[in-house]
């Protein structure tokens, strides 16, 4: 007779759209044994997408690298450029021994590299990259704070070390000073502008972002630069085999989660500390649509390189879920994720 | 030195407070529930807006990123639902720095914005209490060093931290809420996960007032006990026409 009475059940995409959070939940937590909890996206709560990475793709970098994680891709490219020591008005004091060459990571030259600022990042998040970015506007909170967070990682990290961005000048030995090794000057530095340009953002831009720039790292190739007494001028040399590689300090890397508290989304009425508790998800590699739905985030950068794990950074904010407890299940899963990352072909060492 | 609180200094805004310590002195104002602009106006709950001031200079991507920290730790303390469609600002000046920052001598201090989290986030929270806005709860932040021989110190002076120099192998910040939960963390360095674990203990002890026992007066390096030991003042004070016979 009449047409058939409208249904009362959604497609999954416009139940999503409508309501993100009961979607989300309504994934999560289900109520047959024989499915595991399984996010919209297809993925455990624990599971982290597969990365693939490309290095040396850009021709007019020093070192450069492609990274995508899911649907974020992320392109960092790293240019050296030359800062005259003659430009610097207060000079760092130096080691006395600018020869040296061993293995030590004990150095600390972090003071020397965050005092002349010789690590430059900057983040920008491309024309389409995020339904949420729009173009044409200065850069937004996230970019900045991204930025921030890079910066603040390579410093305290201390990832490069300083002897491979000087630039050192020994004049040749003449008769009125006998003693060449203190006549060793610093005539210039690298300064790294490390860019990194966000093609696709899908979530976790941060650990994305940081892989980007280790990898880039490490295929950064400086030309070899002398001082030129005749010319008072840094020459490099275009030759390629004279170029040398940067050399790392360990291997940081990052792994993000986000909690998914539904009880955060019902009225205050409902509202119960004890079970919402309870009612927490921690989700591994969120996406953005996860994103929008955490309020609380979780990244912590782990190097388990040299055999034993160290903790690098810790960030967590936005929520009370994750206590002392639940960041140790997080840390080893972090651990867990440093070695896929270890594996991959552009940071195996 | 002790650290040093004053609510309502301003009186235009709708609440206010100064706060210094370890030589980190910040101002903060709030002015809010305000009108809010079609483009922020959330139709659920209110909007939060932080802006942080340097002490020096127009703010750059450091004190966005503390901005971005400051409001996603205030939306979870905040009864945001309690104002729908209403803006709530916060701004907060830094007015002074240690000695030791800004002479920018290239440790930790100079990179790290780790040492001015606590003072931002307890003159917020102070900032707020001014103005009346309604929390869930309240917060005590603390930072903790530990130095590379493991040893671990609450709430070190820069002075200190530029004296140990390349002594200080790990920097962590930790707010906990009154109900003792963890809201905030930020840790940097290099350190193992047992030592992150001792070092949130001793910012508990420094944050969150003592469950059992008898309470202790004049606790002054307790966060939660400084905080209530501000209020009371301030309330205090008000009252006094009332307590005068």
């Amino acid at each position: 007779m009449a047409a058939a009475s409208p249904s009362l059940s959604f497609p999954r995409d416009i139940f999503a759209a409508l309501s993100p959070s009961p979607f989300l939940l309504a994934h999560l937590s289900h109520d047959s044994p024989s499915t595991n909890p399984s996010r919209p996206n297809g993925r455990a709560p624990f599971e982290f997408r597969k990365p693939t990475i490309n290095t040396g793709s850009l021709s007019h970098c020093s070192g450069s690298a492609v990274v995508r994680l899911g649907d974020t891709a992320v392109v960092c490219g790293v240019r050296g450029e030359i800062l005259l020591a003659s430009n610097i008005p207060n000079p760092p004091t130096l080691p006395t021994n600018l020869d040296y060459d061993g293995d030590d990571d004990a150095e600390n030259d972090a003071a020397e590299l965050s005092n002349l600022s010789l690590l430059v990042p900057n983040i920008e998040l491309a024309t389409g990259a995020s339904p949420a970015h729009l173009p044409g506007s200065p850069p937004s909170t996230l970019a900045q704070s991204l930025t921030s967070r890079i910066r603040a990682l390579l410093y305290s990290t201390q990832l490069l070390r300083a002897r491979d961005l000087r630039i050192i000048y020994s004049p040749p030995p003449s008769e009125s000073s006998g003693d060449d090794e203190s006549a060793k000057e610093v005539k210039a530095y690298w300064a790294l502008y490390i860019d990194i340009m966000f093609i696709s953002l899908d979530g976790n831009a941060f650990d994305v972002a940081w892989a980007a720039v280790v990898a880039a790292l490490r295929d950064t190739l400086l030309p070899s630069a002398w001082w030129d007494e005749d010319v008072q001028n840094i020459l490099c040399s275009p030759s390629v085999s004279n170029a040398r590689s940067l050399k790392l300090r360990g291997l940081p890397m990052a792994a993000t989660f986000a909690v998914f508290k539904p009880t955060e989304l019902l009225s205050e009425g409902e509202q119960d500390e004890e079970n919402a508790e309870e009612k927490a998800w921690v989700l591994s590699d969120p996406d953005a649509f996860e994103e929008g739905l955490c309020k609380e985030v979780v990244t912590v950068v782990v190097d388990g390189s040299g055999g034993k794990r160290r903790v690098r950074r810790i960030e967590k904010k936005g929520g009370g879920v994750v206590g002392r407890e639940v960041m140790k299940g997080l840390v080893r899963r972090a651990d867990e994720r440093w070695r896929e990352w270890s594996q991959m072909d552009g940071l195996k060492a | 030195m002790a650290p040093q609180a004053l609510l309502s200094p301003l009186h235009q805004a709708d609440g206010s407070a100064t706060y210094s310590a370890n030589g980190y002195s910040v101002i903060g104002a709030v002015n809010g529930p305000v009108e809010v602009s079609r483009r922020d106006e959330l139709p659920e709950e209110a909007a939060i807006e932080v802006i942080v001031r340097p002490a020096a200079g127009v703010g750059s991507p450091r004190e966005r990123h503390l901005e971005s920290l400051l409001r996603t730790t205030l939306q979870h303390i905040i009864l945001t639902r309690a104002h729908p469609r209403t803006l709530i600002q916060l701004t907060l000046q830094i007015t002074s720095l240690p000695d030791e920052e800004s002479a920018g001598d290239g440790s930790a201090l100079s990179y790290s914005s780790l040492p001015l989290l606590p003072p931002l986030l307890t003159t917020a929270l102070l900032a707020l209490l001014s103005a009346s806005i309604p929390l869930s709860t309240t917060l005590a932040a603390a930072l903790v060093a530990i130095s590379a021989t493991g040893k671990i110190k609450c709430a070190p002076t820069a002075a200190e931290m530029v004296r140990a120099g390349p002594g200080v192998s790990s920097l962590h910040v930790f707010a906990f809420s009154a109900g003792r939960a963890l809201v905030l963390a930020e840790s940097e360095g290099d350190f193992e996960f047992g030592a992150w674990e001792e070092a949130c203990a001793v910012a508990e002890e420094a944050c969150c007032e003592r469950v059992a026992g008898m309470e202790v007066d004049g606790e002054a390096g307790n966060g939660q006990a400084f905080l209530r030991g501000v209020v009371e003042g301030k309330v205090g004070r008000e009252m006094r026409w009332r307590m005068a016979v």
